[in-house]
């Protein structure tokens, strides 16, 4: 199903269209106080920028530093070209040490090679433990933002979820006591954990080390009790140098939500005594998105979500329109890459106001990118008939300026003239959710050339 | 498997080499009151902060914590531990401590965020499980951004270590603030 099919669902609930709209446009105004507050932060996104582009002309060589220096420190280092060969390699980690419950924190990779159903087919128990993911995993959904899990859930629909799963009191929807619910719920799932999984928010080549960064604690607390710990990571997450977190870990809090640095920014190097530390590097067409000169800059993204938030399609849509791991802007650049078929009609859940652009940390040029994928798509894929034969209409009365004033006089008349049910039908797209605008009596190349003659 | 497969294809499809950008950090340079704009950071992410003298630290922290009965205290200059943990003491075995007191290493003015790292405690879940944790701070030792930070901590033991700000907090039911999700319900810095 296309994304403004989804949306059309999306939005038949108006009120909580409304609640959604705001509550994202409420975050970025927070992104845009924090980023205010802070004293050369254009200059910071222009190194984050040019940082990244570093790493990609070079990201075989650090991705080797990296390992290097890693497994100097005792991490296990595995490589996976797709999702198969990630999933095959976590479960052999767990096999290893024969482990059946497994917590796993924040991830959008392991969303995307699907590790969980994966894992659950091999009768591991998989707990997901920002809550926000616990939400949707309860529900049996995905995460309809990737920083903000759960955003399209009202609370009272989470009061119900969690009367279900977790024995908890009907609270009206009290987010305090469903959170620490919640807390008692997920830490005896920490307790009991043979294994935990994390994502990595940046790999740094020269120390062979790895970020995490939570508000909650949760990767913590499953890395730290847990005797194994396996972190999963795309290839682009790599930067050159440790001190190059203090330009990322500037702009990631205050671009996601606001906030000046996530609560937990955790430094993994070694493991501790006794413990074992995996990474996983993973592929998964990445490197054919390195390959597309106009979209590889989509590869810079840190996943803070600052485009979504932003976005006046998305906010009003819903991130489980775009049916892809990623939704968003970000997302309908990466996505087609991955499935033009099934992605292609993302690019186009835009109006190109450049918003997005103008809020991402990296400075990815997401709206021209968008732009750039509706030329590949067209070129490529067949478009629906109706909007080929006026596009073609279009071209040709453009191109001729008697035409082009004829057809503008006898549109003014029939839209003046002319019953409702004539203007407004399936062939007028536009006017399906608009009123066409009233028509003036006079027209502005009239106008222009009676002002001419008046002199 | 898909090492060389990875490396191979990285090679054919990278753009040529572009530069590592300079960081020019006057740039970032600002005149300000360190210790005030790190004590509003650190209230502002949820954190309680008392600038106290160290000798009143014992004292202080069984005013604030007057119900905290398993207590692990990694200083020296204090005498209100009552679990020991050793390296190799299950981690497990921290669940139900009330309260743990470290010290802190650097505190950064922009964000109100600590460096902590291993070498200031025994066990590295310790943070993370405690109810309440309390971290103790020199004044001295508070720089105005992230990127000052790394140059200060730059020369540490890597092993493991991490920016702490404020309590572990979540917003993911309807966007409503909550403090105390699967880590410690409440930060307290004590600046000494």
């Amino acid at each position: 199903m296309s994304h403004s099919k989804k949306a059309e669902i999306f939005n038949k609930n108006e009120a909580k269209v409304n609640w959604h709209d705001k509550a994202l446009w409420y975050v970025r105004e927070k992104r845009d106080l924090s980023a205010h507050k802070v004293q050369g932060w254009e200059y910071l996104r222009e190194l984050a920028s040019g940082i990244k582009a570093n790493v990609l002309s070079n990201l075989d060589e650090y991705l080797i530093q990296f390992e290097k220096n890693a497994q100097k420190n005792g991490i296990k280092v595995h490589w996976a070209s797709n999702a198969e060969e990630h999933n095959i390699i976590v479960n052999n980690i767990l096999a290893e040490h024969n482990a059946k419950k497994v917590v796993k924190s924040k991830s959008m990779l392991t969303e995307e090679c699907h590790l969980n159903p994966y894992l659950e087919s091999k009768g591991i128990e998989v707990i997901d433990t920002d809550l926000g993911e616990r939400i949707v995993q309860l529900a049996k959904e995905s995460p309809s933002h990737i920083v903000l899990p759960a955003i399209h859930k009202t609370k009272e629909e989470v009061d119900i979820l969690f009367q279900e799963y977790l024995g908890t009191k009907p609270n009206f929807g009290n987010p305090e006591y469903l959170t620490h619910e919640a807390r008692k719920h997920l830490r005896d799932k920490f307790l009991k954990a043979d294994a935990a999984i994390t994502g990595v928010n940046f790999a740094i080549a020269d120390t062979g080390g790895f970020v995490v960064c939570t508000n909650e604690g949760n990767a913590d607390m499953g890395a730290h009790l847990a005797k194994v710990h396996i972190a999963c990571m795309g290839i682009e997450k790599i930067i050159p140098k440790e001190k190059h977190l203090g330009i990322f870990l500037r702009l990631l809090a205050r671009s996601a939500t606001g906030q000046p640095i996530t609560t937990y920014s955790s430094h993994f190097n070694k493991p501790a005594t006794g413990k074992e530390m995996h990474i996983v590097i993973v592929d998964n067409g990445r490197t054919e998105q390195l390959s597309r000169e106009d979209f590889r800059a989509s590869l810079h993204c840190i996943r803070c979500g600052a485009c979504m938030n932003t976005c006046p399609i998305y906010r009003r849509s819903g991130g489980h329109s775009y049916d892809a791991t990623i939704p968003g802007p970000i997302g309908s650049i990466l996505s087609p890459g991955m499935d033009m078929k099934k992605h292609s009609s993302l690019p186009f859940a835009s109006t190109l106001c450049g918003s997005c652009s103008n809020v991402c940390p990296v400075k990815i040029n997401i709206h021209k990118q968008l732009y750039k994928w509706r030329q590949v798509i067209v070129k490529q894929q067949k478009q629906p008939l109706l909007k080929n034969s006026i596009l073609k209409i279009a071209g040709v009365v453009l191109s001729k300026p008697r035409l082009y004033s004829l057809s503008g006089k006898s549109a003014r008349f029939i839209l003046k003239k002319a019953p409702k049910f004539m203007i407004y039908n399936r062939l007028n797209t536009w006017g399906k959710a608009r009123d066409l605008p009233e028509v003036k009596n006079e027209i502005f190349d009239e106008w222009y050339k009676k002002r001419t003659k008046n002199g | 498997m898909g090492r060389e497969a990875i490396l191979i294809s990285i090679r054919e499809n990278k753009p040529t080499l572009l530069p590592l950008p300079d960081i020019d950090l006057n740039a970032f340079s600002e005149e300000t009151n360190l210790a005030e704009r790190f004590k509003d950071n650190v209230k502002l992410v949820g954190g309680r902060i008392k600038e106290i003298a160290l000798a009143d630290l014992d004292r202080e922290i069984k005013e604030m914590f007057p119900n905290a009965k398993q207590i692990v205290c990694e200083l020296e200059n204090s005498s209100l531990g009552n679990i020991s943990i050793f390296e190799n003491t299950d981690p497990h075995d921290l669940a139900l401590i009330d309260l743990a007191i470290i010290k802190g290493d650097l505190g950064v003015a922009e964000n109100g965020s600590i460096w902590i790292s291993e070498n200031q405690f025994t066990l590295r879940a310790l943070p993370f499980i405690t109810n309440d944790l309390a971290i103790v701070l020199s004044k001295e030792a508070i720089c105005l951004h992230m990127l000052n930070a790394y140059e200060l901590i730059a020369q540490r033991e890597r092993n493991f270590g991490l920016f702490i700000s404020g309590p572990s907090k979540t917003a993911d039911i309807e966007q409503c603030l909550v403090i105390g999700a699967q880590g410690a319900m409440s930060l307290t810095v004590y600046v000494v």
